[in-house]
């Protein structure tokens, strides 16, 4: 956490934001999804309740509050109460492993009569080694409040949305996990810092042996992963239960799948959940395969400084350090150049939404096991053998 | 009783006990229950809390040997509860019930 | 070190508090739900003693994969609280609880009283400075290479094997 008191206060209220941060996305992202629904199916949606419908979200909340608590008579209450709280924790925790932006250096300075030292923020709730992994792992845990929300429920239809919803899930977390590894071979690494720092440049690789520039691509996985940054975009969209993988949901088939007796602020905490998976699954797509914050060769952490280099300047006359200041400003530059591409992900998301039909079951279950898990299998060994090839010196 | 200055260092032994203490409950839950499933379980918890003896010694000796052991076991665990559970639900499907009392009555 | 006892002391009362109730519980899913919690404190614990590889697998392999196939596998099933879910006899029931206590002392005396520490140099010594994961990778692709090799045989023959187990149409099926 840190070594002193600064540190430790700072990244409390780090984590704290960037939760937060992403809570209050969800009913923005609402307000996009039902407007752009509409604009798509040449309808008005929502737009009687303040500027273009804004505060319908509000009103939305307020109607989720008030809503009479409900717990089926012959379920298990527990398990019932827990699983809306547990569809929150993966998407959140996976969140807070992300970079959002570079990390903010803090030059050494006076406060209360204090010497406190130089830091070294990254900006995300906490810096994990081995990012990856962790993502992964705490992104399949996504699948237990599914179940416990349909094993809570003592309701057939929510039984079979449970299962149903948790086969999907684990059928395509393997396409999922494959199609990372691609990526882990590419940049040799679990670490989302060195993933993004390596796209930062342009693009520049190994062709048998020797290094080969091309000045005018920056250097970003898309180009190395095409059928990887494929796959793994489609298994989100499963992973996410969103069209058209939607089947835990069927409403044609299932009423509501596995939270077919919720209601009220428990159903939106599912609903958090999901978006909070969307917001996940963007922001590993931009990272992995979109240069993450840097923009070669507009922005990166070498021109951002340079940028906002005279703001630094006046803000430094108010206190603090000139550099801390730079470093400050350009990390919220980044970091806004981050936020554009998430943002373009997430209407994405929303626009596949909106355009595909749902699949039947068993079209579902062989696209996942016997179409995208060769082919991320088969991209696994493909970039095994290329890098193998590329990288080795054949001239020595 | 140890004195509060063991209690507090926390070394390889503290690690051994609580492994030891997990994998005799893993035991229990092999031998006294009746419930295929609940006794596959046991047998994962009994591997896990061999898979914890294996790190703290490998943290201990500064040695990578006892990871890989982990990796394996984890293998082989997850691919052993693959086959219980296939045979469950042979069992399942003939009885309605999953008494381990009916396994022997698998045979042909 | 005060701090450090506090983690492992809350830890471990909060392993074996879950592992008691996963055998304890009557209702096979709610013991399969307390045996995910018992493994995500493992995961937690490894990632403490600096195997932050093994935590992640640990969370991916056993929480993500397995548990979720055996809640999935007793809801199929869906199965209610049994009546009678442990063995009969109190007497056999009491042996059984000293036996497994005696088999644990056994084990954790015998392995207190003879740790070695390995020699500096032998393989598979950790390197400091280096990435763990990357010196576990090279370690399993040099020094395990075919055991690695054979365990992917294995996991092959697994699954083929579940497959036919599972959707056998003689045997057991047949005789209903």
């Amino acid at each position: 956490m840190g070594t002193d008191a600064f540190e430790i206060t700072v990244n409390f209220l780090k984590m704290v934001l960037i939760f937060l941060m992403m809570v209050q996305i969800v009913p923005l992202l609402v307000w996009v999804e039902r407007r752009g629904s509409a604009f798509i199916q040449n309808r008005f949606g929502p737009n009687r309740v303040g500027p273009l419908g804004l505060t319908q979200l509000l009103a939305d909340a307020v109607k989720f509050l008030t809503k009479e608590e409900f717990i089926p008579a012959r379920g298990y209450p527990f398990l019932f109460y827990a699983a809306p709280v547990v569809a929150m924790i993966p998407a959140v925790l996976a969140f807070g492993a992300i970079p959002l932006s570079m990390p903010i250096a803090v030059e050494a300075f006076e406060m209360f009569g204090h010497q406190w030292g130089p830091y070294s923020f990254a900006f995300q709730s906490y810096e994990i080694g081995i990012g990856i992994v962790f993502v992964l792992g705490v992104s399949s845990l996504a699948a237990f409040s599914m179940l416990m929300a349909g094993y809570g429920s003592n309701n057939k239809f929510a039984l079979y949305g449970a299962l149903r919803a948790s086969a999907q899930t684990i059928s395509y977390e393997l396409a999922m996990g494959l199609s990372i590894v691609g990526v882990i071979l590419l940049f040799g690494t679990f670490n989302f810092l060195d993933i993004v720092n390596a796209q930062s440049g342009p693009m520049q690789f190994s062709l048998l042996g020797q290094q080969v520039t091309l000045g005018f691509l920056p250097n970003w996985g898309i180009f190395y992963q095409p059928l990887g940054a494929v796959i793994l975009f489609a298994a989100m969209f499963a992973e996410t239960n969103r069209l058209p993988f939607d089947l835990p949901e069927a409403e044609s088939e299932l009423v509501a799948g596995y939270h077919t007796e919720y209601a009220g602020f428990k159903f939106n905490m599912f609903f958090i959940g999901e978006y909070g998976h969307m917001l996940v699954a963007s922001a590993l797509m931009v990272t992995f395969y979109f240069g993450g914050y840097t923009l070669w060769p507009f922005l990166t952490p070498e021109t951002a400084p340079k940028l906002v280099g005279g703001l630094a300047q006046w803000m430094g006359g108010f206190g603090f350090n000139v550099n801390t200041w730079t470093s400050v400003l350009s990390a919220f530059l980044l970091h806004g150049v981050f936020v554009l591409k998430l943002a373009l992900f997430l209407w994405i998301f929303i626009w596949v939404r909106w355009t595909l039909p749902r699949f039947r079951y068993d079209q579902l279950m062989d696209l996942g096991w016997r179409k995208m898990l060769p082919w991320a299998l088969f991209n696994t060994i493909l970039t095994a053998v290329v890098i193998l090839i590329m990288r080795n010196n054949w001239s020595a | 009783m140890p004195s509060a200055e063991a209690m507090l260092n926390i070394g390889l032994s503290h690690y051994l006990f609580l492994s030891a203490i997990l994998f005799s409950m893993g035991l229990i839950a092999v031998l006294m229950r009746k419930n295929v499933i609940v006794m596959l379980m046991g047998i994962e918890l009994m591997l896990n809390a061999v898979n914890l003896s294996f790190i703290a010694f490998a943290s201990q000796n500064g040695n990578l040997n006892g990871h890989i052991m982990v990796f394996f076991v984890m293998t082989i665990a997850a691919a052993e509860a693959g086959v219980g559970l296939a045979l469950a639900v042979a069992i399942y499907k003939k009885y309605h019930e999953l008494n381990i009392r009916f396994f022997e009555h698998l045979r042909g | 070190m005060i701090w450090e006892a506090i983690g492992f002391y809350s830890l471990a009362i909060f392993l074996i508090y879950f592992a008691y109730k996963t055998i304890s519980a009557t209702n096979p899913v709610h013991s399969a739900l307390y045996l995910v919690l018992t493994m995500m404190g493992l995961a937690a614990i490894f990632y403490n003693l600096g195997a932050h590889f093994i935590a992640g697998v640990q969370m991916i392999v056993y929480a993500g994969a397995v548990m979720v196939l055996f809640v999935m596998v007793l809801m199929l099933f869906d199965l209610k609280a049994e009546i009678r879910a442990f063995t009969r006899g109190m007497f056999s029931g009491l042996v059984k609880v000293m036996a497994a206590g005696v088999l644990a002392g056994l084990v954790i005396g015998s392995a207190k009283n003879s740790v070695v520490v390995v020699e500096t140099g032998a393989p598979g010594q950790m390197q400091a400075g280096v990435d763990v994961s990357r010196q576990l990778g090279i370690l399993l692709y040099t020094k395990y290479l075919y055991a690695f090799e054979l365990l992917g045989v294995l996991l092959l023959v697994v699954a083929v094997g579940v497959v036919a187990v599972s959707r056998m149409k003689g045997g057991t099926h047949a005789q209903r």
